[in-house]
């Protein structure tokens, strides 16, 4: 149940509107479980495959939710990227080095504006990165449990369907990200005064800021190391800043003056 | 309506669109979910009353239509329903236990069992497969006669087309006559992609994900993204099942380009659009919607970058913050970045991981297969080398002995003329294959393979370092 526990988690800390949006992993298990139940197992191939074949319209189901609410996401991700290249683009022609300079606290907002659009886009983006991932780890486990449970051989056909599907093919959205990042440097100053983050420590609040923060730590707790570990279970994840980020988000409850 | 959902289903057998894989679940599981039934309200009723299809008879020349992927016709199967409240009332069975996944109803393929042949003398009117080519028809004045793949464009049309009560029926004239035009690379792309098995996805799906990045905005790839990502009608999208287009920034910016053209966001109107940007299987429809995200997503930077960040609060906002200067917020942000940048690298990384773990598996499966064929002892021999020479695939994170205890456990699966005993232990195996390294079924294929590996390995996968 743990990882039942850890999506719940996710799911309660992402964006409201992506609430509905991610894997039913609970009402999978129960199902899968019901399956496992009944008396006829693999003895009466036609009541089994019956089971399966339920099992898998529900999955594609899911999938089909995954996919559709990710494309749509990543429709709006690719027009807002393009709008906020266009739009610091002008500003840079309009206030930056070449162009006319404006009063400094119009520039000083403005540039502070952009860099927080970014910085926010940017987040969301990674977090849609990370639903794709979350949830196709959900379907990896619980394709697993019923393999376990009930002697079937789905998991390996089925995953290799999903690894093509377009909620986890994430090339787009990834290389929108890395462009973020690259971008950020042209509206970012120089880190003359760049004291480590350290002792910019923010509260982290409601935002995209917490949201990536906790998805970090959760994907860190996912991949522990479980009791059912295989060749197919990923490794632990290693993180080398590990306890600056559970200090951002210790400090999340407390406003630092 | 609710009364008894499972007897129902043993009664009929099968009706309407209900394959009859469903028709007759064990008594326990039926039972189970029945009771889970009682817990949620139907949702068919909403659906129901928006499909004002009506009956017709003919020949069941469209029986095989049901057999075609859940997400895509799905709605057609919505709409076969409506007549018939017995068959409403079997689709209470799985999804009112689920209130997020199944707000379709059971009618799918059976991936198993055969279908086509069969199914029209199962339908207990026996005329709601055939309804579909007739209604169609008349909608779309297309020949009765046309093969499957094209009354399923129709379908998928007449579908949409009706749940927008005809209003845009021009719209998919439109799109129907693109599509029926272009025989030869349509036909074939149609059937690849409408046939029974939804595994068939995976063939059809790799040649149009990768026809991403290379923007190459051919009919294939485009219907085959429409058919993946068909959104079922449960989607939070305000307009019921639409094929999907997956908008690249390549094709935005094509459309951008078009856009500006015509005169900027408000002037452009999505026709025009749609013949400046002479993308194949880009239906109107698509660019209607995406014209309107772009033109609401203008909007508002204006104002703020996003919607989300209104909802979710800014920085600023926050009052200890009001002391803050605009160092430690750029400071703040930056270490937001730091955070994001992480993650996000994280994810990629497990990503690739999670890639190449299936490769190995199904790399491993596809050679044992082979090795079972050629049968015996032979296989476990000839997987020992194969071990080997495979371990060196596995990732860094990954140990060589877990990739063997694996390829033990598969072949004795999935080998149907494999030894005898492999046969016999298929479900012993099948358990260790869940616990990595563990070597208890001291068996002779086993033994065999567990020769090569290394002695004294300890059961657990040991924690790696990346």
């Amino acid at each position: 149940m743990k990882f039942g526990k850890r999506l719940k988690q996710q799911i309660q800390d992402s964006l409201p509107e992506w609430r509905d949006k991610f894997l039913s992993y609970k009402e999978l298990k129960k199902l899968v479980k019901l399956i496992s139940a009944a008396p006829t197992r693999r003895n009466e191939s036609l009541e089994y495959g019956k089971a399966e074949s339920d099992f898998v319209y529900l999955l594609d189901i899911e999938i089909d939710k995954f996919n559709g609410f990710f494309m749509e996401q990543e429709e709006e991700f690719v027009i807002r990227h393009e709008n906020l290249k266009q739009k610091i683009k002008r500003v840079v022609d309009l206030w930056g080095p070449n162009g006319i300079h404006p009063s400094e606290e119009n520039y000083k907002e403005e540039m502070e504006k952009i860099r927080k659009a970014i910085v926010d886009f940017h987040g969301e983006m990674v977090l849609l990165v990370n639903y794709s991932n979350i949830n196709y780890t959900g379907l990896a486990k619980i394709l697993k449990k019923y393999d376990k449970r009930t002697g079937g051989l789905l998991r390996l056909p089925f995953i290799q369907k999903v690894l093509v599907q377009p909620f986890f093919t994430t090339d787009i959205i990834s290389n929108l990200v890395k462009e973020c990042e690259s971008i950020i440097d042209t509206v970012f100053p120089a880190e003359e005064a760049a004291e480590r983050a350290k002792e910019a420590i923010v509260v982290a609040g409601e935002g995209i800021f917490r949201n990536t923060v906790k998805a970090l730590l959760t994907m860190q707790e996912i991949r522990k190391g479980s009791s059912t570990e295989s060749p197919f279970s990923l490794p632990p994840l290693n993180l080398p800043d590990s306890d600056l980020i559970q200090s951002i988000q210790l400090n999340a409850a407390v406003p630092i003056v | 309506m609710k009364a008894h959902p499972a007897k129902q289903l043993n009664n009929m057998g099968m009706s309407g669109a209900l394959p009859s894989s469903l028709a007759s679940l064990p008594p326990s599981l039926e039972d189970t979910y029945s009771k889970l039934s009682d817990s949620q309200p139907a949702f068919v009723e909403n659906e129901l009353t928006t499909r004002p299809f009506t009956h017709s008879s003919s020949s069941g020349v469209v029986g095989p239509m049901f057999s075609s992927s859940p997400g895509y016709s799905t709605d057609l199967h919505h709409s076969s329903l409506s007549p018939h409240d017995k068959q409403s009332k079997n689709t209470h069975f799985l999804s009112p236990t689920f209130g997020n996944i199944a707000s379709l109803p059971l009618p799918y393929s059976s991936n198993n069992g055969p279908i086509p042949s069969t199914t029209p003398t199962h339908y207990s009117k026996g005329n709601s497969a055939s309804w579909h080519a007739d209604s169609l028809n008349s909608f779309l004045d297309l020949p009765t006669s046309t093969p499957i793949d094209s009354s399923q464009v129709e379908s998928s049309a007449c579908n949409i087309m009706a749940s927008e009560d005809y209003s845009k029926q021009n719209n998919w004239q439109e799109w129907a006559d693109q599509l029926i035009s272009d025989d030869d690379t349509l036909t074939s792309n149609w059937n690849d992609i409408l046939v029974d098995n939804i595994q068939d996805l995976e063939p059809k799906v790799p040649k149009s994900s990768s026809q991403f990045p290379a923007a190459h905005q051919q009919l294939p790839a485009s219907s085959g993204e429409n058919h993946v990502g068909a959104t079922p009608s449960s989607s939070a999208n305000s307009a019921p099942a639409k094929p999907r287009m997956r908008w690249t920034p390549e094709l935005h910016e094509a459309f951008v380009d078009a856009v500006n053209q015509l005169g900027g966001s408000e002037r452009a109107t999505p026709k025009g659009v749609l013949k400046l940007m002479k993308v194949e299987g880009l239906t109107i429809y698509h660019v209607k919607s995406h014209l309107q995200k772009y033109r609401t997503a203008r909007y508002r930077p204006e104002s703020s970058e996003g919607s989300s960040e209104k909802k979710l609060g800014t920085i600023e906002e926050m009052p200890s913050l009001d002391l803050k200067t605009g160092i430690e917020i750029t400071e703040a942000l930056r270490m937001q970045m730091e955070v994001q940048k992480r993650l996000h690298e994280q994810l990629e990384i497990q990503r690739n991981l999670q890639l190449r773990i299936e490769e190995q598996g199904r790399y491993l499966q596809m050679m044992f297969e082979k090795q079972c064929k050629s049968g015996g002892i032979e296989p476990f021999k000839a997987s020992s080398s194969a071990i080997d020479s495979t371990s060196g695939v596995s990732s860094d994170a990954m140990k060589d002995s877990p990739a063997k205890s694996e390829m033990e456990a598969i072949p004795v699966d999935l080998c149907s003329s494999g030894p005898h005993q492999a046969n016999g232990n298929a479900t012993a195996e099948k358990k260790s294959l869940e616990v990595s390294g563990k070597q208890d079924a001291p068996e002779d294929p086993k033994q065999l393979a567990s020769e090569s590996e290394d002695s004294g390995h300890p059961p657990k996968r040991p924690r790696t370092d990346e």
